[in-house]
């Protein structure tokens, strides 16, 4: 028997099923798709759902040496000292802002970055910039980091050099010390590092558009602009509604090699990250609890806000995840 | 919707191949860190009486890596039949370093935690050696037994083997390994070979330097005064107070004497004066002004380049610098280290005796899977001759040996032993494993090359003899007073090691970091007539932010307990 026809027939006996109300016996006629899946679920179980366990040591005093059931259990304390310090609701505010700089810029940068590649008629070149573009992301934070440190140096960095050069600024600025420039020299690392990559799935997305579109539009007049605005970026409308709903997860998780490479004591009030401050108050002082408390916050904030762009996304009538 | 569907996949295709490039990541960089999971002893080469074994190992520090087909290592591998892969600490600090690895649950065969030693121990990482100790004499008699006994920890394991400081014999140290105040010696002889006792006469000196001269003879701006402030390594920054006042690098706090209270040193008037004293150095622009955003590694970069004139700094902490400057023949832009004070009359405590450190050491890890192989490469490490190939090398090749059974190297060797490329390939010391200070079993030859007399004044260069001469000096450490003996409680700053999350004082103690971190460049860039405000504003947050009360009273408490375990209790 091949697959259609299994695939059909459960299709109809389902619909009679429903009905019925009988799952065991609906389960019975599905079992060889049920077989299939159980690897994947058996996969995401072990990988996804068993670590969660490890989420009651938030409300625990976690010491490794002892098992995880021997510990002593505090309650909410850890909560209740993430909230009630200073510190953790700056690194919340920078955390936020950071990811909606990285958001904002890496959909602009990259959308853009894809709709300009994509006019570009000569394949071999196309190719070459595409190449080249994303390079970057596969440097490590580390390098990029030391490049940007070296670059916005005063004394050699070349930023500097070249606003001195066209009398822009008279004497060189140390734009690390300032926390005004922070959260946009990671922004424009962050551009500069993920520009390329980010864009490989929106040109994949352009692909995708039928050229007959293009043809027609061609045929009645509109110029390059015009198709870019009418037909290109409604095109890849589903996949950027797409990316902004995963990313909306992510909004937390601002990063933390950037920030802890290129903060320093003068801006770390805008610098540090949720991320930061698990490594130094959870980890440096082994209070493996309260990291994870930070963790199962910033969890609790991620899947909250996924929720809330899917359903924004479903108001307002476009694609979206579940 | 078909055309979306298609879109997706290729979405959650990448995306899916993301998450394995990511995963693929992590694994490598967890190897590189020396954390082997399988196959923890892995047999490379064979010889006559079995394989060679290769241990991983890993030290909480900073250092330099040696490549893998270094001779030394090798010919020491075939001596006894083992060697290690070590690796060391980049970036984070060891504390937080550790506490991934605890995280993580798997550790090299060796470990060294540095300041995450306590965490390693309360985790259950590190395995008790008390038992194996008397089948391995070299190793047993490597302390004694009360100082085996003082490294007991409260549950009567001992966990680790502290390596430096070990004096047989005499202790002959030529070079100061701590925190002084440096300064260039083409400096001091421009000068005259001044003496130099205070920060004032210090500063004074740097800034009539740098006003003569601005560049150096090969164009490069010369640079008077460097503070780091990069993450853990921000003592250069915020310490100095404790040595103007007179105090020893207790680190934490400053102990009285007498009354035996720690208190913050960080309040005390000697601090204030001191940081209104950088502060007008920074105003005349001759502090670096991008000092306090330089990474590590650009500050390595500025010393090695023969830029900087002066610094306080660990000489541990900027010797990768030195050897760099030695090897590029830049000798007349290496350092001499001053004690400093801020007023004369006060006696610096810079320099003192070895402090036998209970607080840290090298041990074996739970993971170990051949221990008894691991407490041997150990024992065999201290064996009088393969300490002599740690720190001489070999025989003919790296040494001579004349007729009275000296040692001694010719000018090429020297030569070679000043490039740290030949360095990595060539010499193996196992720095971070116990060894001996001092002299070798033999009674002549000292343990390190540079600390054999004649080696010591023949690898001098014609500025280093010019610059003892001038100053009546043997040896570097002779530019420092040197202190009798260390206070019972010292050094207190290993105390903080045990601190938690969970109690205020451990809090206090981070608090502190980040008000200090922030704050202490704000005073020293502020203008001179903000000097007042902007330190009445550090001080108002100090006292508000950081439970400096409860921070005292746990060292206070500490200070006590030190006291009463010397005193035998």
């Amino acid at each position: 028997m091949d697959a259609i026809d299994i695939t059909r027939k459960n299709i109809k006996r389902t619909g009679q099923l429903t009905n019925k109300g009988n799952i065991w016996e609906r389960m019975l006629n599905q079992k060889e798709l049920i077989l299939m899946s159980i690897p994947f679920v058996a996969y995401a179980l072990v990988f996804y759902y068993l670590p969660l366990a490890g989420w009651v040591m938030a409300f625990q005093n976690f010491k490794p040496a002892k098992g995880l059931l021997d510990q002593k259990w505090v309650g909410f304390k850890h909560f209740i000292f993430l909230f009630s310090d200073k510190t953790f609701l700056t690194v919340i505010r920078n955390t936020l802002a950071m990811s909606i700089i990285n958001l904002a810029l890496g959909f602009a940068f990259s959308i853009g970055f894809a709709l300009l590649l994509n006019e570009v008629r000569q394949l071999k070149i196309k190719k070459l910039i595409q190449t080249v573009s994303y390079l970057p992301h596969f440097l490590s934070w580390i390098i990029v980091t030391g490049i940007v440190l070296d670059a916005l140096s005063t004394e050699t960095g070349i930023i500097n050099q070249l606003l001195m050069y066209f009398n822009i600024i008279q004497s060189p600025i140390n734009f690390l010390a300032d926390p005004k420039y922070f959260w946009g020299i990671v922004g424009f690392s962050n551009v500069w590092k993920g520009t390329g990559w980010g864009s490989i799935i929106y040109l994949a997305a352009i692909t995708a558009i039928s050229p007959d579109l293009y043809e027609a539009a061609s045929i009645d007049g509109a110029n390059r602009l015009q198709k870019i605005w009418h037909i290109t970026l409604p095109g890849i409308k589903p996949t950027i509604f797409i990316l902004l709903i995963i990313n909306m997860g992510n909004v937390l998780n601002a990063g933390f090699e950037v920030q802890y490479l290129l903060g320093n004591g003068l801006v770390q009030r805008v610098s540090q990250t949720i991320d930061i401050f698990v490594l130094k108050y959870g980890i440096g002082l082994t209070n493996y609890s309260l990291a994870t408390a930070a963790g199962i916050f910033r969890s609790v904030i991620s899947i909250i806000l996924i929720v809330i762009a899917n359903y924004a996304a479903k108001a307002a009538g476009e694609e979206r995840l579940f | 919707m078909k055309k979306f569907k298609r879109v997706l996949g290729i979405v959650l295709t990448i995306a899916l191949s993301a998450t394995m490039a990511v995963g693929c990541g992590k694994d490598k960089a967890s190897n590189s860190d020396g954390v082997t999971t399988k196959d923890e002893v892995k047999n490379t080469t064979t010889k006559a009486d079995g394989p060679i074994k290769t241990f991983t190992a890993f030290i909480a520090a900073p250092g330099i890596e040696i490549s893998e087909d270094n001779r030394m290592m090798n010919r020491i591998a075939e001596k006894i039949g083992a060697k290690a892969d070590v690796k060391y600490l980049t970036g984070q600090t060891a504390a937080e370093r550790i506490g991934v690895m605890i995280a993580g649950g798997e550790y090299p065969d060796f470990i060294d935690g540095s300041d995450g030693t306590s965490q390693l121990v309360e985790a259950g990482a590190l395995i008790p050696l008390e038992d194996h100790l008397d089948n391995y004499p070299n190793l047993k008699n490597f302390y004694s037994e009360e100082e085996w006994n003082r490294l007991r920890k409260a549950d009567g394991h001992i966990y680790y083997i502290p390596q430096f400081g070990n004096i047989q014999g005499k202790n002959v140290q030529t070079d100061h390994n701590d925190e002084a105040f440096w300064i260039q010696k083409r400096v001091l002889k421009w000068a005259g070979f001044p003496t130099i006792k205070t920060v004032d006469e210090y500063f004074d000196l740097i800034e009539r330097y740098i006003a003569a001269n601005p560049t150096s003879e090969d164009g490069q701006k010369n640079i008077g005064f460097e503070i780091l402030s990069d993450d853990w390594r921000y003592f250069c920054l915020e310490n100095p107070p404790m040595f103007l006042a007179g105090y020893p690098n207790d680190g934490a706090a400053i102990v009285d004497p007498v009354t035996l209270k720690a208190t913050v040193y960080d309040r005390i008037p000697e601090a204030k004066i001191y940081y209104e004293k950088v502060n007008d150095l920074y105003n005349k622009g001759i502090v670096d002004p991008e000092t306090f955003t330089l990474s590590y590694d650009q500050y390595m970069a500025k010393i090695s380049a023969g830029r900087v004139v002066g610094m306080v700094d660990q000489y541990w902490n900027f010797r990768d610098a030195d050897t760099a400057l030695k090897s590029q023949n830049l000798d007349d832009r290496t350092y001499v280290p001053l004690a400093l004070v801020l007023k004369e009359g006060t006696e610096p405590k810079y320099f003192g005796p070895p402090a036998f450190n209970t607080g840290g050491g090298m041990g074996i890890s739970v993971s170990c899977k051949d221990v008894e192989g691991a407490l041997k490469f150990l024992n065999d490490l201290l064996d009088p001759e393969v300490m002599t190939m740690r720190y001489w090398g070999d025989k003919d090749v790296d040494y001579f040996v004349d007729d009275n059974g000296v040692f001694y190297r010719n000018d090429e060797q020297r030569e070679n032993f000043r490039n740290q490329d030949y360095l990595n390939k060539n010499d193996c010391p196992y720095d971070w494993f116990p060894h001996y200070d001092g002299m070798s079993a033999d009674g002549i030859n000292s343990i390190k090359t540079k600390e054999q007399p004649g080696e010591f004044y023949a690898t001098l260069r014609d500025i280093d003899r010019e610059v003892l001469d001038a100053y009546g000096h043997e040896r570097w450490t002779d530019f420092l007073p040197q202190m009798k003996e260390n206070s019972p409680w010292y050094p207190l700053w290993s105390a903080r090691n045990t601190w938690t999350a969970d109690t205020p004082y451990g809090i206090a103690w981070k608090k502190m970091d980040d008000v200090k971190h922030e704050w202490l460049p704000k005073v020293v860039m502020a203008s001179k007539a903000d000097f007042e405000k902007t330190w009445d504003q550090y001080m108002k947050t100090y006292e508000s932010e950081i439970d400096y009360k409860a921070y005292e009273e746990e060292l206070t408490a500490e200070v006590a307990r030190r006291v009463a375990l010397a005193k035998g209790k």
